[in-house]
């Protein structure tokens, strides 16, 4: 089975006023030390991994480096450590190499060069294009870096580019939001991932909110951003496959209804598009693991994450003993949680559910828990039937039998959680 | 002999240092050997502590050696401090010849100031004056001596001033109390009448009756005999609370004590009621027992079903202490399984929910109070409800509808008059009479509905009064008004337990009230939820809750499947309390809201 790796850089030069992730402004001399780290936490699972598997290398076929701002490394880090993940993993002839980047903080010489490291996707938090919104969420660049940004990647030799978006903010309008949506399609991305912005605790948002300083953002009118969207991207040739996401369908291998070979059965069908390997990788419920101060991963029966600050991420990497800590944890391990089936089968759910189009699919439900879908769950699977929310969609594959997948509906891709809350204790 | 007995209790308003009075005159007699870690013997209720209040009687006998040299027996019968316990109230002063009337220096006199001072009063009992609290920096102890001395009749230096916190001159109300309390009769010679003025559970020994022999003495080997509740019993012990319960061989008139009557429930031994001997008894009781009746009523559910059981446990004991509370099993369409349980008061009510909820875990959910009504049907037939939703819905069976009325007296600074004045009027209540007992203070005396009062009367009345005004009820007579069902329907569906009875002139309003607030409350469903108010036959308001349209994590960022799982099983735990009604889903705060419609 092939593995995704993550790999969290948690530097960035200012905190966005919205985010809660791990990350931290200011402690960019820590830089050398932390990639120092991370390479020993690369070769230390790289090498518990031949242990446990008796001398063979794990496969890996897509990589992920997230942040924080991945694109604060310099590209001699870069090349530092992917060296070391060659050195330890097998990665597969057409790997997907993914690093997030803030359109303000690179070059073109810089994106240049991370290309011809074998980089193949850059992924642009751009989340506005509107300057009082870029502002409101503390972005620290402006609308003309991403057209910079997205020129010198495409000149660099990029042909996979994904665009963040968050909508939903405080004060935005349909009207502002259709403007970036529209800035957007004209860059022409391969994929777009849009996101409802979440007033999380502890964050400036979450407090100004709180004290009634941020107006609330409408859950209506978010709802209406998102239908807006929806079509505009179906309309410019996006798919959309996850709650979130939409890509473009690769070109060369587009197929569309094919009444002569496929009788009176009509269907599209997209074998190949840009959707984003690695995150389908966590929705589907395969295993990743995860480097880096905070990462989380997900093998060999444990969910697992690292000590989340910088300094006792270094500390650990640089002062362990080699003990009998088992694959896929580390030294940096802090919390692991070993899966019952329960918990694998509730998550699977959960996570599988937000792909909206390939959904569940029955027969790879029956492959991985060995029994029947619509058994398992029938109550939860007939309710929410009822409610309009989930459906059975038959998916037909050229030269296989159709099978049965269960997918939110339409409407229930906004009412997500309602269908997930079912299927957790 | 009884020349060396003093039975006396202790009077007061809510807060004015009861309680620490009682405990402080324990240590200073050696009753209790130190300030030891809990404070407050007399409460032995977690809640009594918390609250500050006495909610049941007890009674301590304390040995003391006066000034003169001669040693005393001095039974101390505490009295719950609450205006819904006055019944229990008077059987404790009853039982004594002499109070303490506690006053605290800086709030002055109170509604139960003077309402437990007039039972005193009648009772017969001499009165011992004492200003509590004179070492706070906002004691007005010379103006508030003034106010009793004028009250009582007395001179205002006899009027005891003392710091029950720091033991200040507590030395002087003890000496007061044997100089001042006339001893009890000595008629131990004739046959047995003994008052029961607290009763309490105890699983070994079953009920404890706490006595006060007026005549006659009792044997631990006689067999007695009650006059209201005719039980027969062989006691397991009796005794005296010194202060934990001690055997003794023989209770005599005068004496206070108890007996272990090995009776199974409280309702066989009736506070009020008169305990004399099987083999020759007494040819009548002592006079004044009375039944108590619970004037406010609810429902109980629990919040998941399956805790019914648990949840009838709970009532049960609960009921082995508390005589005066009641309850039988009701069925609502929304709630499902519960009780309807009669209570004394509201505050009675409250601390039968808190001790559900405290002492045996359990998630309840109390319906709005409602009182108990008189439906005089066209037939000549009467019917009592005490549920809004028991009303029968054909008005035109109806005759006439008749509702308990209550006098109440508010003590207030003359400030406040005009806040008090509106806030009794806008709940139709009628003006009766004021008086003056001290300068800048007016007593108001009013009549008024009792379901008007049983809804955060108490809390607006404090608020408008800055907490300065106190409240004494008692109830009046049933009187006929214009008064009809509120009805709430959730999708078409009426909701039994969202039902009130409310006067005529007030449906439009309070239904009004209602859906603005169900509005609120009601979270958006994943369908429009219509909620409607309908009174007399005709719908008065109404309001959609539109469909929700978003609610759905965006990002489970860098693979953290572990945090969006959290946050869905958090999601899923609330959506657990919520009601079911139909197919909507209320959260219970929803059927408390009639409580919060008076706020503007």
């Amino acid at each position: 089975m092939s593995y995704s790796l993550y790999f969290h850089i948690p530097f960035c030069t200012h905190r966005c006023a919205y985010c809660d992730f791990n990350t931290y402004a200011g402690q960019e001399d820590s830089i050398p030390a932390y990639v120092d780290a991370l390479c020993k936490e690369i070769e230390f699972v790289g090498q518990s991994s031949h242990a446990e598997r008796s001398g063979s290398t794990v496969e890996a076929h897509t990589l992920f480096f997230g942040g924080g701002t991945p694109s604060l490394l310099s590209p001699k880090r870069f090349e530092k450590i992917l060296r070391t993940i060659r050195d330890h993993f097998d990665l597969i002839e057409d790997v997907e190499i993914t690093v997030e980047a803030n359109p303000g903080t690179v070059s073109f010489d810089d994106l240049k060069t991370l290309h011809s490291l074998g980089i193949n996707r850059i992924s642009f938090g751009v989340q506005s294009a509107n300057p009082e919104e870029l502002r409101m969420l503390e972005r620290i660049h402006d609308f003309f870096d991403v057209i910079d940004a997205v020129e010198w990647a495409r000149k660099a030799g990029f042909d996979n580019l994904n665009l963040d978006l968050i909508y939903g903010l405080p004060e935005q309008t349909l009207t502002s939001w259709r403007a970036t949506v529209q800035r957007i399609l004209d860059l022409h991305p391969e994929h777009i991932s849009a996101y409802a912005l979440t007033l999380e605790h502890g964050t400036p948002f979450g407090r100004w909110s709180a004290r009634g300083l941020l107006p609330i953002p409408d859950p209506d009118l978010a709802a209406d951003m998102y239908e807006w969207a929806s079509e505009a991207f179906d309309a410019a040739g996006y798919g959309q496959y996850e709650i979130s996401n939409w890509a473009r369908v690769k070109d060369e291998s587009r197929k569309l209804k094919d009444k002569s070979a496929a009788g009176s059965s009509s269907f599209i069908f997209y074998p190949s598009s840009f959707e984003c390997r690695h995150n389908l990788q966590y929705w589907r419920g395969l295993p990743y693991l995860g480097f880096g101060a905070g990462a989380h991963g997900y093998a060999n029966n444990y969910r697992y994450s690292n000590t989340l600050r910088i300094k006792t991420y270094i500390e650990r990497m640089n002062e362990y003993r080699k003990s009998n800590i088992e694959f896929p944890l580390s030294p940096a391990t802090v919390n692991q949680h070993h899966q019952s089936v329960g918990d694998d089968m509730s998550e699977y759910m959960m996570t599988g559910l937000r792909l909206t189009r390939e959904g569940i699919a029955a027969p790879a439900f029956r492959r991985r828990f060995g029994r029947e879908l619509s058994e398992v769950y029938s109550r939860e699977i007939n309710d929410l039937i009822q409610l309009g929310l989930l459906e059975w969609h038959e998916e037909a594959c050229e030269g296989y039998e159709s099978s049965q997948a269960l997918r939110l509906t339409r409407r229930g891709r906004l009412l997500g959680n309602q269908v997930f809350i079912r299927f957790v204790e | 002999m009884t020349s060396h007995i003093r039975n006396f209790c202790i009077i007061a308003h809510v807060d004015h240092g009861k309680s620490t009075l009682a405990d402080r005159l324990l240590h200073l007699t050696g009753t209790v050997p130190d300030r030891d870690t809990t404070e407050q013997i007399l409460d032995s209720m977690d809640l009594e502590r918390e609250k500050g209040v006495t909610i049941k009687a007890s009674a301590v006998r304390m040995n003391y050696t006066a000034k003169g040299g001669e040693a005393y027996e001095l039974n101390l019968i505490d009295t719950p401090g609450h205006v819904d316990f006055g019944y229990e109230v008077s059987r404790a002063l009853k039982a004594c010849e002499g109070a303490v009337l506690v006053v605290d220096a800086t709030q002055g006199i109170e509604a139960q100031t003077l309402a437990n001072l007039y039972q005193a009063l009648d009772a017969d009992l001499a009165i011992i004056p004492v200003i509590n609290k004179i070492d706070l920096p906002s004691a007005r102890p010379d103006e508030v001596a003034e106010d009793i001395a004028s009250l009582l009749g007395v001179k205002a230096d006899e009027v005891i001033r003392i710091s029950a916190k720091d033991g200040l001159n507590v030395d002087q109300v003890l000496e007061s109390i044997v100089r001042r309390v006339p001893p009890p009769k000595d008629d131990s010679a004739s046959r047995l009448r003994a008052l029961i003025f607290d009763s309490h559970y105890d699983s070994y020994k079953g009920v404890i009756a706490y006595i006060r022999v007026f005549e006659g003495s009792i044997k631990p080997t006689d067999t007695l005999h009650t006059f209201a509740t005719r039980a027969d019993m062989k006691p397991v012990e009796i005794g005296i609370f010194a202060p934990d319960m001690k055997p003794v061989q023989n209770l005599t008139a005068g004496e206070v004590g108890y007996i272990a009557t090995g009776l199974k429930t409280v309702h066989d031994c009736r506070v009020g009621d008169t305990i004399t001997l099987a083999s020759a008894p007494a040819p009548d009781p002592l006079p004044g027992y009375r039944h108590p009746k619970p004037m406010v009523f609810a429902g109980i559910y629990p919040v998941e079903a399956d805790d019914y059981p648990e949840l009838r446990e709970s009532l049960d004991k609960l009921q082995l202490n508390d005589a005066s509370l009641t309850f039988d099993p009701e069925t609502s369409q929304a709630l499902g399984f519960g009780f309807r349980a009669g209570f004394l008061g509201l505050f009675h009510m409250e601390i039968v929910q808190e001790r559900i909820e405290r002492e045996y875990l359990l998630d309840v959910l109390f319906t709005a109070p409602s009182v108990e009504y008189e439906v005089l049907m066209i037939n000549d037939e009467i019917i009592t409800v005490d549920s809004p939703a028991e009303l029968p819905d054909d008005e035109s069976k109806i005759a006439e509808i008749r509702e308990p009325w209550m006098t109440i007296e508010i003590i207030t600074p003359t400030e406040y008059y005009g806040p008090i004045m509106d806030l009794v009027t806008k709940r139709r209540g009628i003006y009766k009479s004021q008086e003056y007992p001290a300068p800048h203070r007016v007593q108001l005396d009013f009549e008024i509905p009792l379901s008007e009062i049983i809804v955060d009367f108490f809390d607006e009345l404090k608020s408008r009064t800055k907490g300065y005004a106190s409240l004494d009820y008692q109830f009046l007579e049933y009187r006929p008004d214009e008064l009809q069902k509120l009805e709430i329907l959730v999708n078409g569906e009426p909701v039994d337990a969202l039902a009130a009875i409310v006067h005529k002139k007030d449906a439009y309003h309070k239904g009004q009230r209602m859906i603005t607030k169900l509005k609120e409350i009601i979270p958006r469903q994943l369908f429009d939820v219509a909620i409607q108010a309908s009174a007399g036959g005709r719908v008065i308001s109404r309001a959609n809750v539109k469909a929700t349209r978003k609610d759905v994590l965006a990002k489970c960022y860098g693979g953290d499947i572990t945090r969006k799982k959290k946050l869905l099983e958090k999601q899923k735990r609330g959506k657990k309390r919520l009601k079911m009604v139909g197919n909507v889903e209320i959260p219970q705060e929803a059927f408390m809201a009639v409580l919060k419609l008076e706020e503007e």
